[in-house]
């Protein structure tokens, strides 16, 4: 009896249910959001994106420059990552983008992407912010340096290990080790001073009991609040808030000037292995090598791939500064080295 | 006999093999995660357990019972409040204390961490009591609804009993009203603990490092998806656990209401006492409603000021549709597939018993890991050459409401279930005795009855496929983008001014909803009465 009624009633719904479907697809496929209009029809690339700012008027000179239409999605790099591995020969995606080195080297580990051989890249990405096999491209570097206070530090720390400094203790902000940025600066760490010393250094970090905070941008606001004096972040987050408030009190300090550099990561490019339309794919990443590079990099106050381009006004009123270039292409295959020992710590 | 029973057979045997397969297709990608189990990664989990492991364990324990008990103690007091007293501003407060229901706990997480990041400081804020605050104040709500409906249809007959025999009223309330309200706040309190232990948007803005939050940790970090996976089984675990303690706590009892009943007599509070119940129903409503929805209010003013009340992707009417039509779908679908299981399923039997855990696991699964079961599930299929040709599931609407119904078909099922299960065997019995037939039973008796709790349940089920997040983000197709996945696109970057907009239509579209379910329940309590 009871079944019964049930039954009729699913019934019911479902026809319901079909109708709506029905109507949700009359506004749904055809018109793609998210992407820009072609200006004639010279195909489509599809793109994974990890970064999700700044993105969307790069590609839109990208069509106006060739017509190429750009459909993208966003997401986090992992998962994007884990999507493009699962998918494998029936993923839409042409290119992935990510934020971070380890992602991308993880996703060439997993062999779904590309080597592309390509002059263009070649000759405007430097070796070392490409992947061994080209199978990847930086397109932008992300310095993640000393960050203090200009109002109550006269004589801040100038190498990673001096922020675990007992004189800092109760003073430090740092990011929590679930994010890729934290991975990679103590995968460069271990790549620089070895796992020994690189793990000496992060265990005075957690001595100093750091503050966590995980937004760079929440970072930079606890310095200038008096939360803490001392913290670690990347600049492009201080470009934007210097926009807001030019006499915002909080400065870069560049580490580890006198040996490797500042640690470097980069926002980078691939095209996958599966790629429907790898003409378009190159054609997208040849421009962002080149023509787009500084819009590229602007978007988000980046530093270029490509030295010759010149950085962004506020950018480059930081000065010029010794980047840990040499590391970027091992972040990948330190990051899990770096998430033990950041465990083996009590980082949080 | 036996050719009626044969024939009876023969007719049910196309529903029972369908409530097979929806049970199977439901419940295999959370199988795909639990089958890893089979290989275990032995050296991730030495070094889990002598790192991290022990620190998630007891985050865990501590949210979960820290927001177990507060919403037990906020949901049952209110009910109790708003149902056996009588205070200015006591009907409208009987409503609103159901409205947190429709604020999303990470967007509540981000409110008031911000808010309360100046008077205590960027470090007190981030805490673990904090975070089981929000929570406590985005769940109780569960418990309110449950303990309310259970205490609005106790009869005042057993508080006279009680008081006759020389209980005081508090002590008739001690002894009697909640002990008969037991399996109702069970059934709350299991809710609770399941968002709980699924939650990872609200526990990462106060760092607290939850075995959710340790899935994705792992699995993000490494890659390691196989040791993420299981991880999430040691997850499931406690969540099987979590349901057996509810059936524990409903015990063998069974309160089924007889007759005409006599509601709870009700109490006129004055003065002082008036004053302090009304105060305490506006404070929780403020604290969990009024006052965050005013800080996003400031906040989308400063973001229309500033130009910020778009995304790359579209306007806010482009992701409230994305969202609503994703919400209906996933949601019909869910009711659907709910009553053919409460149909279908024959629960006295082993296997009946059986399908209807395996159709209900993916409730126990935080979303990225259900996320990850169906894409990996779906494109095995897209691979295996099924589907006609240029067909595929990953990244198709039916790829993301399948997704959906895996996580939340839980919800419908329940709730339809136990509305069903409320029409007493023996009123249907004496109706068909006095010659009623079927069809006037189902329409007569069944569903006034039963309907009110349906909607309901399907109401509850839009309300969480309207928050959802994780599950979403992976699996969208091009040209979806919900509003959470603006609040996140906002929220990774702290940019609170521009996770404003898309919260409040959150709210806005949740709050409908609350009030549909408020309007259902109303008006089933009086078609039954």
């Amino acid at each position: 009896m009871k079944r019964r009624h049930a039954t009729r009633l699913a019934g019911g719904v479902l026809v319901g249910a079909m109708i709506l479907a029905a109507c949700g697809s009359d506004d749904g496929p055809q018109e793609v959001e998210g992407s820009v209009e072609p200006t004639d029809d010279a195909g489509t690339v599809t793109v994974y994106t990890g970064r999700h700012y700044g993105i969307e008027t790069v590609f839109e000179d990208f069509t106006s420059g060739t017509g190429i239409e750009v459909r993208f999605t966003t997401g986090n790099d992992p998962e994007l990552r884990e999507r493009l591995i699962a998918e494998g020969a029936n993923t839409p995606a042409d290119v992935l983008m990510t934020a971070d080195a380890s992602n991308i080297g993880l996703a060439a580990a997993a062999g779904v992407l590309a080597s592309v051989d390509s002059e263009a890249l070649r000759s405007a990405i430097p070796e070392e912010l490409r992947g061994t096999d080209d199978e990847w491209f930086a397109l932008s570097q992300r310095a993640r340096v000393i960050v203090a206070s200009t109002e109550r530090v006269d004589d801040p720390p100038t190498t990673y290990a001096g922020v675990g400094d007992p004189e800092w203790k109760g003073n430090i902000c740092l990011r929590p080790s679930t994010h890729p940025y934290t991975q990679s600066l103590v995968a460069s760490l271990i790549i620089a001073e070895g796992e020994e010393r690189a793990t000496e250094i992060v265990q005075s970090w957690v001595d100093n009991d750091p503050l966590y905070i995980n937004s760079d941008t929440d970072i930079y606001k606890a310095v200038a609040d008096g939360e803490c004096d001392v913290a670690i972040a990347n600049t492009y987050y201080l470009g934007r808030l210097l926009t807001e408030d030019p006499d915002f009190p909080v400065a870069i300090v560049w580490p580890e000037q006198d040996g490797r550099g500042a640690h470097v990561n980069v926002s980078s490019a691939a095209i996958t292995t599966n790629a429907p339309n790898p003409e378009a794919a190159l054609t997208l990443l040849e421009w962002l090598a080149t023509d787009g590079q500084q819009a590229f990099a602007d978007a988000n106050f980046e530093f270029p791939a490509d030295a010759a381009v010149e950085p962004n006004e506020i950018v480059a009123s930081w000065g010029s500064f010794v980047a840990d270039v040499g590391a970027v292409k091992q972040l990948g295959d330190f990051q899990p080295a770096a998430v033990q020992l950041l465990s083996a710590t009590g980082y949080e | 006999m036996n050719t009626a029973a044969l024939r009876q057979q023969a007719r049910t045997f196309p529903t029972t093999a369908a409530i097979f397969v929806i049970a199977l297709a439901v419940s295999i990608p959370v199988l795909v995660i639990v089958w890893s189990v089979v290989q275990p990664s032995t050296d991730v989990w030495e070094e889990l357990w002598a790192t991290r492991l022990p620190g998630m364990i007891r985050d865990t324990a501590t949210l979960l019972a820290t927001v177990l008990a507060g919403t037990l103690v906020l949901g049952t007091s209110l009910a109790w409040l708003v149902t056996a007293y009588q205070f200015p501003g006591r009907r409208l407060l009987g409503w609103l204390l159901v409205t947190p229901l429709a604020i999303p706990g990470y967007v509540l997480g981000f409110v008031w961490l911000d808010t309360l990041q100046e008077p205590l400081g960027a470090r007190q804020v981030r805490s673990i009591w904090l975070c089981a605050l929000v929570l406590t104040l985005t769940l109780y709500p569960y418990v309110y609804l449950f303990a309310r409906a259970a205490f609005r249809e106790q009869s005042q007959r057993a508080v006279d009993v009680a008081r006759s025999l020389g209980c005081t009223r508090s002590q008739a309330f001690w002894r009697v009203v909640l002990p008969m309200a037991r399996p109702s706040l069970a059934g709350g309190a299991a809710l609770v603990g399941m968002e709980v232990l699924t939650d990872v948007g609200t526990v990462r803005l106060f760092n607290v490092s939850t075995i959710a939050d340790g899935v994705l940790r792992v699995w993000f970090s490494t890659g390691n998806r196989n040791a993420a996976a299981e991880l999430s089984v040691l997850l499931i675990g406690v969540a099987v656990v979590l349901i057996a303690v509810e059936r524990l706590m409903r015990g063998r009892a069974r309160f089924t209401q007889s007759g005409t009943t006599v509601g709870l007599h009700v109490q006129r509070l004055r003065g002082p006492a008036a004053a302090t119940a009304s105060f305490t129903g506006w404070a929780v409503f403020g604290i969990a409603v009024a006052l965050p929805v005013a800080r996003l209010i400031t906040w989308a003013a400063e973001a229309s000021r500033t130009n910020q009340t778009a995304t790359v992707a579209g306007d806010l009417p482009f992701h409230l549709m994305s969202s609503l039509r994703i919400t209906a779908i996933a949601t019909a679908t869910c009711l659907v597939l709910g009553l053919l299981l409460v149909a279908g399923l024959d629960r006295r039997r082993a296997s009946g018993k059986i399908m209807a855990r395996l159709a209900t696991l993916g409730y126990a699964v935080p979303g990225p890991v259900v996320a990850i079961g169906v894409l990996v599930t779906l494109a095995a299929v897209d691979r295996s050459g099924w589907l006609p040709d240029g067909w595929l599931l990953v990244g198709s609407v039916i790829g993301l409401i399948y997704a959906l119904v895996v996580r939340f078909l839980a919800v419908a099922y329940q709730g339809i279930d136990s509305s069903v299960a409320k029409v007493s065997p023996s009123v249907v019995a004496s109706a068909r005795t006095l010659g009623a037939g079927r069809f006037r039973v189902a329409t007569r008796i069944e569903l006034p009855i039963a309907g009110a709790g349906i909607i309901a349940a399907t109401v509850l089920v839009a309300i969480d496929t309207l928050k959802e997040l994780p599950i979403t983000l992976l699996l969208r197709p091009f040209g979806t983008e919900t509003l959470p996945i603006w609040v996140w696109q906002a929220t990774s970057e702290s940019l609170w001014v521009q996770a404003a907009v898309p919260s409040l239509a959150i709210v806005a579209v949740g709050m409908l909803l609350v009030v549909a379910l408020l309007w259902t329940l109303e008006h089933g309590a009086e078609t039954v009465s």
